[in-house]
């Protein structure tokens, strides 16, 4: 294979580590607020 | 999503934060206008109108606005390293799974498992005719079909690193995907309510068409809570289906394309690249859909629900900040650079998948009761 654009490299990399990290930051969320530790007054 | 990846260069974390900054203030100016305008204008003339504009609408005009003042300013590129609009829309669909009850997403995925088969079929293969028809570099091609059949700029980027694209072509193809889902978010409703469409199958239709997930659930939200669901469904299989497609052109062009050019093959296995290239979003949706149907069950219907809907409010914060940034992120400068036969393509393609994507969502998804 030819060398990969640095660019395009950086960009799917970015990506995946999007994919994690939304996936971690969106279950800590959601079991912060069954677990009653974010009450809904704090969600504007 | 918006132009994104490519224009952002290595941005220092002062000028990231700051553009973090300008998407929470632009969300919350949107927050305060969604709740206030159409109580401040009820009973006046622009009142009905108010009343029936959505909070995607705010998002991404207040965004397009931010654009055009930061671009005026010379900040915009510098601060667009906070334009995260993939993390923010992720995060928000990972929430919405949340509010779907497990027995919906197991109801509708052979539907759209279906759905998202035949159309990324017929829409990546007349795109790739297309644009081999008239004269399209191959990488250039792969990034279009990919972009236009499956999920956008995810499915750009995911492709670019298949067949090795050069950055220019990603950045033109991001800022076409987003140059035709913006007036879609806002069309598509308008076709559903015109054409008489259920829930399900404007939801279905809209999941199957508009290229980026954002936009998705901007069009989904708009047209109503079942149709943002369908929606959201249809779109994460065509998102869990890039990895499939990814690893094919990854074949194809080391096989076809590059051996002919004394190229090596790749030497990772299938299954190895398949995984990579797996949007794990789609894992978080389906899992926080399991909690909340678990937690439901356990703890009873009453006592879940005020806890989902102070989930469901952050998850609309987080699509808040997603609709921002895509208006912070739309670039117009590579689109004049590459001429008149890509956005021809991009456009035909477009409309197969209008046309196609209706009549499966009409064939899978009519009295679909979820």
């Amino acid at each position: 294979m030819t060398t990969p654009d640095p660019d395009v490299r950086r960009a799917r990399r970015t990506s995946l580590n999007e994919d994690w990290a939304a996936t971690i930051v969106g279950l800590v969320l959601l079991t912060l607020v069954l677990t009653g530790l974010l009450p809904g007054w704090l969600v504007p | 999503m918006g132009a994104p990846a490519t224009e952002r260069t290595r941005t220092p974390l002062g000028w990231a934060l700051g553009g973090v900054t300008v998407v929470v203030a632009l969300a919350a100016v949107t927050r305060w206008l969604e709740q206030t305008v159409p109580d401040a204008t009820e009973g006046t003339a622009f009142g009905d109108f108010a009343a029936a504009i959505e909070y995607p609408v705010y998002a991404i005009l207040l965004g397009l606005l931010g654009n055009v003042v930061l671009t005026r300013l010379g900040l915009r590129a510098r601060l667009s390293g906070g334009f995260r609009t993939e993390f923010f829309i992720k995060t928000g669909l990972v929430l919405l799974g949340a509010s779907i009850n497990l027995a919906v997403i197991i109801s509708a995925a052979g539907q759209a498992i279906l759905q998202a088969v035949v159309l990324i079929t017929v829409v990546f293969g007349f795109t790739w005719w297309l644009g081999g028809r008239l004269g399209l570099d191959d990488k250039l091609r792969a990034l279009l079909s990919s972009a236009v059949s499956i999920c956008g700029v995810s499915a750009a980027i995911a492709a670019a690193g298949a067949v090795q694209a050069k950055k220019e072509q990603l950045a033109y193809t991001a800022s076409m995907v987003v140059l035709f889902a913006l007036p879609s978010i806002f069309l598509l409703p308008v076709l559903a309510g015109a054409l008489g469409l259920e829930q399900p199958v404007a939801g279905a239709w809209i999941g199957g068409n508009i290229d980026t997930t954002a936009a998705v659930s901007a069009a989904g939200a708009i047209v109503g809570e079942q149709a943002l669901q369908i929606a959201t469904i249809v779109k994460a299989t065509q998102n869990a289906l890039l990895g499939v497609v990814a690893v094919a052109l990854t074949t194809y062009f080391a096989l076809r394309v590059e051996r002919g050019a004394g190229e090596a093959t790749p030497t990772r296995s299938w299954g190895a690249q398949l995984w990579e290239r797996f949007p794990k979003f789609v894992l978080g949706f389906v899992a926080a859909s399991v909690i909340a149907t678990a937690f439901t069950a356990a703890v009873g219907s009453a006592a879940a629900k005020p806890l989902i809907s102070t989930v469901n409010d952050l998850r609309t914060l987080f699509l808040i900040l997603a609709f921002v940034s895509i208006g912070l992120e739309f670039r117009v400068a590579p689109l004049r650079e590459a001429g008149w036969r890509p956005v021809g393509v991009f456009a035909c393609a477009t409309a197969v998948n209008l046309a196609v994507g209706l009549g499966l969502a009409t064939l899978l998804f009519t009295g679909f009761a979820g």
